[in-house]
């Protein structure tokens, strides 16, 4: 059944979102993610105009995190104090990243730069993912130990002023570094349509070395917050959400959620990261393409100025 | 005194000489969710006593909408878009109809006098342009874009037809009758919302001779309209009620689920 979506203007069909948003909804459950970086590239290529896309994305990626961070926080994997400071700054990254959008898109440059921060922020993720997990898969096949992680936290981690005591990650530091990742997470989430799960969830890990039990839950609720926060700015500012695609897209989304959720216990972790990594890698790589490929047409029409 | 015998406005009496009348199937058409482009036949008669050749072109004219085009162009080995070009003065839906092809209708200055086809459409970039005394002459008006401008023009008339928001037909006028004919007007489902003006123009011998307009109206209707309306008028209510149906949608599936 195809539909006319009232903001972004074009018809699309309807049944075909719905499935999209569950499948996306799976793999958010299955991994621990939003979904938004498989979702946008496949709304742009659907025909979405990108402001909308971002925007409308965004949305749903709240509504699946939301669906799949309620039973995460029954099981105690959410750091909610951390969880905040993380979402303080990404309130703070969000506010800039609109603006950061709107001032691209007036330049003619939103299509780059989303590409660009696809093909960067993806590849690097998606390929060091991919490698770090496929190493340790092959060491247990092998029969070898675990690599022994390195345990000792770094200095400039403790050495920062405002510490916090975070007691459901068993972490005194400083909330500098958090609050600055938040800022970043939320530029990125405006900006790709994204809710910044892929960054956030090896970013706890590795650098603010939060334990592996609570990052899922955690990079969840401060996404919830983030995307709801650019959903609300985009809407007040570019009027680009569209509420008939967000619908439709979360329909599918929730429920795919929970049935993701359901089906992670049945993997292990490393092959889950592994397969995650390579999903992250290749939607990189193909939203990346287009700046190498000699475009058809040296001409692009970049949207009416709204 | 004689008062003068005004007919009623609802009966056509024609003019003296040749002259050209038309009719829409369709003068409103709303945009609803189950919108997906519109087909709008338009019918014309041609009354001419002398019966002479008689040429119809039909020109559809949707809201002006300014066209920002870039150009890719390779920077480091990547492909990047130019500085956007913004042009003015062009139309959102533009389609040329006529029984034969425009130029063999009538001269180069008599269309570009009428604005007719989509090589006279008045387009420019005005925030490239810059006036100038050039060899002496005062208030010439150059273009940063140069030589290139004509093809930027070129690329957007290529660029939107297409998107099927521009097109020329040679044969988009058919005379199915003596005097009478018809002629397709497809709206994509990305034309504009606004008015249509389109105009009926009457050529014999080169020379337009009698002209009719008629007014499309495009507008959105019903739950689209209201969305629209609400996501323009109050922005930020809406972007609260958006994100209310995601986290109570988001909510709910897990309550569900953790009952079964």
């Amino acid at each position: 059944m195809d539909i006319y979506l009232p903001i972004a203007e074009v018809s699309v069909n309807a049944g075909i979102l719905v499935l999209l948003g569950a499948v996306v909804g799976f793999i958010s459950g299955l991994f621990g993610i939003g979904g938004g970086f498989l979702m946008t590239p496949i709304l742009l290529w659907m025909g979405i105009p990108p402001v909308v896309a971002v925007a409308s994305e965004a949305n749903h990626v709240a509504a699946s995190s939301a669906s799949s961070v309620i039973s995460y926080s029954r099981k105690r994997q959410v750091d909610f104090r951390m969880g905040g400071v993380l979402a303080a700054g990404g309130a703070v990254g969000a506010i800039v990243g609109v603006e950061v959008f709107r001032w691209l898109r007036l330049l003619g440059q939103a299509d780059l730069v989303v590409s660009l921060s696809y093909l960067i922020f993806l590849g690097l993720i998606g390929g060091l993912m991919l490698v770090e997990s496929l190493g340790s898969v092959l060491r247990q096949r092998r029969g070898q130990p675990p690599a022994k992680r390195r345990d000792r936290r770094p200095v400039w981690l403790y050495g920062l002023p405002f510490k916090v005591r975070f007691p459901r990650s068993r972490l005194y530091i400083s909330i500098i570094p958090p609050v600055i990742l938040g800022v970043f997470v939320g530029i990125l989430s405006a900006i790709m349509g994204v809710g910044g799960g892929f960054i956030l969830v090896p970013a706890m890990v590795y650098i603010l070395r939060m334990p592996a039990g609570v990052v899922v839950g955690t990079s969840l609720f401060q996404i919830i917050i983030t995307t709801s926060l650019a959903s609300i700015l985009q809407a007040g500012r570019n009027q680009s959400v569209d509420i008939v695609l967000a619908t439709l897209l979360l329909l599918g989304g929730v429920l795919g959620a929970q049935f993701g959720a359901r089906a992670s216990s049945r993997f292990r972790a490393e092959e889950l990261r592994a397969l995650l990594g390579l999903i992250v890698l290749i939607m990189g790589i193909q939203m990346g393409l287009v700046l190498f490929i000699t475009p058809e047409d040296p001409f692009i029409l970049v949207g009416a100025g709204k | 005194m004689v008062t003068p015998a005004i007919p009623p406005p609802d009966i056509f009496v024609p003019e003296p000489g040749p002259s050209v009348s038309a009719a829409l199937t369709d003068a409103n058409v709303r945009v609803t969710s189950a919108f997906s482009g519109a087909q709008i036949v338009l019918y014309g008669a041609v009354f001419d006593p002398d019966t002479r050749p008689s040429d119809v072109v039909v020109i559809v004219r949707g809201p002006d909408q300014p066209i920002r085009i870039a150009r890719k162009v390779r920077v480091a080995g990547l492909w990047v878009n130019s500085r956007p070009v913004v042009f003015e003065g062009a139309p959102g839906f533009y389609m040329a109809a006529s029984s034969r092809p425009l130029t063999e209708i009538a001269s180069f200055s008599t269309l570009r006098r009428l604005g007719a086809g989509i090589d006279h459409l008045p387009m420019n970039a005005p925030e490239e342009e810059r006036i100038e005394t050039r060899y002496g002459v005062r208030d010439v008006v150059v273009s940063r874009l140069g030589g290139d401008y004509l093809e930027w023009r070129r690329a957007v008339i290529r660029l939107k037809e297409k998107a099927s928001l521009y097109a020329t037909d040679h044969e988009g006028v058919r005379f199915v009758d003596r005097g009478l004919f018809r002629a397709e007007i497809d709206l994509p489902t990305s034309a504009p919302i606004g008015e249509y003006q389109t105009e009926i123009i009457l050529f014999q011998d080169g020379e337009p001779v009698s002209r009719r307009a008629r007014t499309i109206t495009v507008e959105k209707a019903g739950l689209e309209r209201w969305l629209f309306l609400f996501a323009n008028e109050q922005p930020w209510l809406y972007g609260i009620v958006s994100v209310l149906i995601a986290l109570t949608s988001g909510w709910l599936a897990s309550v569900v689920f953790r009952r079964r």
